[in-house]
């Protein structure tokens, strides 16, 4: 029973990652590191992962069909693998942004009710 | 598994790749470049844990998946014993029967045959219009071997059989004369000793032998030292110079191997004789890259030109090649491919049967779906549970379809002669297993895919959201049902069509006369071979004692010998020429049977007498030849005249002078080949004035004629203990045997057909009942509204027979192309017989009615307001 409650645990953060991944990648086809330094940068180093964690993430993505890879030239001409959003993957990301803002506001309102009812 | 490959090959690289880059970004930040690595490497993190998680996204991901599924399918099927135990016996007799009938499909067309490259290898016949394919004279043999230059090699093999005295009684042994190259064209060497040699081809070679493995075995017990033994054969010292390989595998059962020569030396007449042909078959290696038509070709052409070399024995010969294989198969072939045929259409029928069941289920499961879906699972995902779920399920079906084929095999293992099968054995091996296998995977596709893609269809989905009461989703599953109901009924159809076909035939067959009457009759064949026979007046006296004592023995009421007993395929026949007949071409004389016969043949058989007399004992050496003919005989060549007093002689008008043979009677045909094959010229000769060495006796008993056996082996034994009798049955067994391959069919036929029928009015009854069940609520609107009883009762009725009217029109649309496939094997009736469709579309259409009966039933007794309720 504990160890199925684990594994939903490590999904849901696998899962974190592997929307930032595909909401970085909306932007347009990027390499590996260039990635983690995005997600860094965005969250203002709020989220700590190490950077080898992109890894499994990316190809997990890559298995799912919903990043694809193409083999390319970086901006200072060095080989580099560039990871590309796949319409599959834009659809997924929708799907995925959409629950997110759900969860999160569903959270939001049961951490803060009082702040809701002055809303309204 | 590429695509993961690829991906996994450079990981490396990217990964140094990701830290060459960070470290970069360091040193342009001001850091050294000692100081940049070690930041890079520690914000990466633990390299050899990222490369083995990211090996784990593609390879444990989908292992553990299929775990999974194969747990929960597992958990699925124990929670519904009954479902579970219904589809697994439904695909264990589908299976089951397939892997029976496999294993006779393998035993006899497939399994490869223990000779070298066999497609190389070729069976040659001379053929006649009048008589078909026919033995080969010793001297065309000669000439073929010599003109061919399509076939590397010819060896000519004689069947040739002989007494032994035997362990326990003495016994009669068969086997085969060949030229001495015989073993080397098929590729086989012996298993100790060594092959014949050129020289012994020669008439006046030494007398040797070859053992089979089997008579080495229970003869010499295996005597690793047989070698340079004697044994002796119908009094002659046999040397044995070598035995066979225990999976020798010839035409015919092999007991021994002789070569030609040896033969030869006792039938100086046999190879001069061009006429003369005897029990020989040739067998041909073809040359390197020739075809079989070229050969075929070629082989007309030689004998057309021996046919004009020797129109006195040749004219209107012919030859005839078959693949090794043909040669093994028989007539076994049509009837095998027809219950394979059979058995893939149960295997289907049951299939659909089982993807009714999972529609059923699906239906109830379709909120659980639903939910998987909602909570992010992909379809496919989804998809490939469930079909994980069925193969878990064919898996079992296999399994118990296995055991079921194991009792199977041993079943049809009694319906089918051993003789017919040429040696093949019929059981379970690595290769039925395979078979099963591909089956079972087939199958789980076959009634796995269509529920699973249906289950979850976007629009079934809606379910969740509609309450899942009356929805598109339920109308286009019930579309679904109502197509695999359908495809059941008319796969029945044609399998009732087929085994409807059969009965009849069989029916028919065994209405045919067959002449003579089989009852009470027990016959078994002796073949005097001593040296104390080679007088003609020895030989007339053991049978006349024999017919003497074996008369007077208690329950016997007649006993008779003669030398054709119908329906054991043996033959003597001849040429003969009628007295003051237009005198024919060479290849255009009457050639009747030729049955030599003591006087009381022709009643202890129950042959009717139609004029004349039969034989006395007084037409013996001292009296006028004479001799008995059969009605066809008469009919053909005394059409307007008495044919008694008329006379015949054997051969062609030739100057010696004629031996003519006075007719006496007149007696009934007889169907000597089987029943289903038309009656021949037949010509009956008295024993005593043509002696011969091969006898069958004949029996009648004045009750169970098998009891006899014992009693009539001592009778024999009694006027002479070496003498062995052998085909030892009784004429109803051989009248059983001569329609085995009918029966079988028939009988399997008709097993794999009810089998087909049950399966499609369980399948029809399911659909009616849960459309029944599903629309309660539409049914008590209906009486609720006035509608009276007989109207729902129709109503529920018409829709099954609508399903079951589509099932039938398509399958006899199909039977009608695909009982011609069975023609061969049908006698006395169209393979479109008229009567048989009819007969089996009202009876289907009588099944599907009753089917319906029972939800029909309970649909009237809906109660209209408990069904309004429900809402």
């Amino acid at each position: 029973m504990s160890t199925k409650e684990e594994r939903e645990r490590i999904e849901l953060l696998q899962g974190t990652l592997d929307l930032l991944i595909l909401r970085t990648l909306l932007l347009g086809p990027a390499h590996g590191h260039a990635i983690a330094k995005a997600i860094e940068f965005n969250s203002e180093d709020v989220l700590q992962v190490e950077q080898g964690s992109l890894y499994p993430a990316l190809h997990r993505l890559i298995k799912r069909r919903w990043i694809s890879v193409e083999e390319g030239t970086s901006e200072n001409n060095r080989r580099a693998k560039f990871y590309k959003l796949t319409p599959k993957g834009r659809r997924q990301l929708t799907l995925e942004t959409r629950k997110w803002d759900k969860l999160a506001n569903a959270i939001a309102r049961i951490l803060r009710p009082a702040r809701q009812e002055d809303e309204s | 598994m590429t695509r993961r490959k690829r991906m996994l090959d450079d990981l490396e690289q990217d990964i140094r790749d990701h830290i060459a880059r960070e470290t970069q970004d360091n040193i342009d930040r001001g850091m050294t470049p000692e100081e940049a690595r070690y930041a890079a490497v520690r914000k990466f993190g633990n390299v050899t844990n990222v490369k083995e998680e990211t090996r784990d996204v593609w390879s444990l991901i989908w292992l553990e998946q299929l775990l999974e599924d194969i747990r929960f399918g597992l958990r699925l099927l124990r929670k519904n014993p009954g479902f579970t135990a219904v589809a697994v016996l439904t695909l264990a007799l589908g299976i089951g029967a397939n892997a029976a009938v496999f294993s006779v499909v393998y035993a006899v067309l497939l399994r490869p045959l223990p000779y070298q490259d066999p497609s190389g290898l070729i069976v040659l016949h001379e053929t006649t219009p009048k008589v078909g394919e026919v033995s080969v004279s010793f001297p065309n043999f000669i000439d073929w071997r010599a003109a061919s230059h399509t076939f590397a090699q010819m060896a000519a093999v004689e069947s040739v059989d002989f007494n032994l005295a035997g362990i326990t009684q003495p016994e009669n042994i068969s086997g085969d004369a060949v030229s001495p190259n015989f073993l080397s064209v098929i590729g086989v060497r012996p298993f100790l000793g060594r092959d014949f040699d050129a020289s012994e081809e020669k008439a006046g070679t030494a007398p040797v032998l070859l053992l089979s493995y089997s008579l080495w075995q229970s003869h010499l017990g295996g005597d690793p030292n047989a070698v340079g033994k004697t044994i002796t054969l119908d009094g002659r010292s046999f040397t044995i110079v070598g035995v066979l390989p225990p999976n020798y595998r010839a035409l015919d059962t092999t007991d021994v191997l002789l070569p030609i020569g040896v033969w030869a030396t006792k039938n100086a007449d046999a190879i001069k004789e061009r006429g003369d042909r005897g029990d020989m078959v040739v067998i041909g290696r073809l040359g390197p890259g020739v075809a079989f038509g070229q050969a075929r070709a070629e082989m007309e052409g030689i004998a057309a030109r021996l046919a004009r070399e020797y129109p006195g024995s040749n004219d209107q010969f012919s030859v005839t090649l078959h693949p090794i294989r043909e040669a093994f198969v028989g007539d076994m072939k049509t009837a095998i491919l027809i219950l394979f045929g059979a058995v893939l259409f149960v295997l289907l029928i049951a299939c659909a049967n089982v993807a009714n069941l999972f529609l059923v289920r699906g239906a109830s499961r379709t909120k659980e779906i639903a939910l998987r879906i909602a909570f992010g699972a992909s379809r496919g995902r989804i998809i490939r549970q469930m079909l994980t779920e069925s193969f878990i399920l064919a898996c079992f079906g296999g399994a118990v379809g296995v055991a079921l084929a194991f009792g199977g095999i041993r079943g049809m293992a009694q319906l089918i002669p051993a003789d017919m099968l040429s040696g093949a054995t019929v059981n379970l091996n690595s290769a039925v297993l395979l078979f099963v296998a591909g089956v079972v995977i087939l199958a789980a596709f076959i009634f796995g895919l269509a529920p699973a893609l249906h289950s979850t269809k976007p629009d079934v989905q809606s379910e969740l959201k509609e309450g899942g009461r009356t929805s598109s989703g339920g109308a286009a599953q019930n579309r679904l049902r109502g197509a695999l109901a359908v495809a059941e009924i008319s796969l029945a159809l044609i399998l009732l069509i087929g085994a409807g076909l059969m009965m009849k035939s069989l029916y028919r067959l065994l209405q045919v006369d067959p002449g003579f009457r089989p009852d009470r009759v027990l016959t078994m064949g002796m073949d005097l071979r001593a040296q104390q026979y080679s007088q003609d007046p020895a030989v007339l006296n053991f049978w006349q004692q024999l017919i003497d004592r074996v008369s007077a023995l208690p329950g016997v009421q007649t006993a008779a010998v003669g030398t054709v007993i119908p329906l054991t395929d043996s033959h003597s026949r001849s040429d003969v020429t009628i007295e003051g007949m237009a005198l024919p071409t060479p290849g255009n004389y009457p050639h009747p049977d030729v049955h030599v016969v003591s006087p009381g043949y022709v009643s202890t058989l129950g042959i009717p007498l139609l004029r004349g007399r039969t034989f006395t004992d007084q037409d013996n050496e001292n009296a006028l030849l004479a001799g008995m003919i059969n009605a066809m005989v008469a009919r053909r060549f005394f059409p307007n005249e008495d044919p008694i007093g008329k006379r015949f002689m054997f051969g062609h008008p030739a100057s010696d002078p004629a031996k003519w043979y006075t007719i006496v009677g007149v007696v009934s045909d007889t169907k000597l080949y089987g029943l289903a094959n038309p009656a021949r010229l037949e010509v009956y000769l008295p024993f005593r004035q043509n002696p011969r060495s091969y006898m069958a006796l004949i029996v009648k008993s004045g009750a169970d004629p098998a009891a006899l056996t014992s009693a009539v082996r001592e009778t024999v034994q009694s006027i002479d203990k070496d003498q062995p009798v052998f085909a030892i049955s009784t004429m109803e067994e051989l009248l059983r045997n001569s329609v085995a391959t009918r029966r079988m069919t028939l009988v399997l036929l008709g097993l794999f057909s009810g089998l087909a029928l049950v399966l499609g009015a369980i399948g029809i009854y399911g659909v009616i009942s849960y459309s029944v069940a599903q629309r309660t609520h539409e049914i008590g609107i209906r009486m609720a509204l006035g509608a009276p009883r007989g109207d729902v009762f129709r109503l529920v009725v018409g829709e099954g027979l609508k399903l079951a009217g589509i099932g039938i029109a398509i399958g006899i649309a199909a039977a009608f192309g695909l009982a011609r496939l069975m023609s061969s094997l049908l006698y006395g009736i169209s393979a479109t017989d008229f009567e048989t469709f009819t007969g089996v579309a009202v009876l289907l259409a009588l099944v599907a009615l009753l089917a319906c009966y029972i939800p029909a039933r309970r649909a009237m007794r809906v109660d209209p307001t408990v069904a309004l309720r429900y809402e």
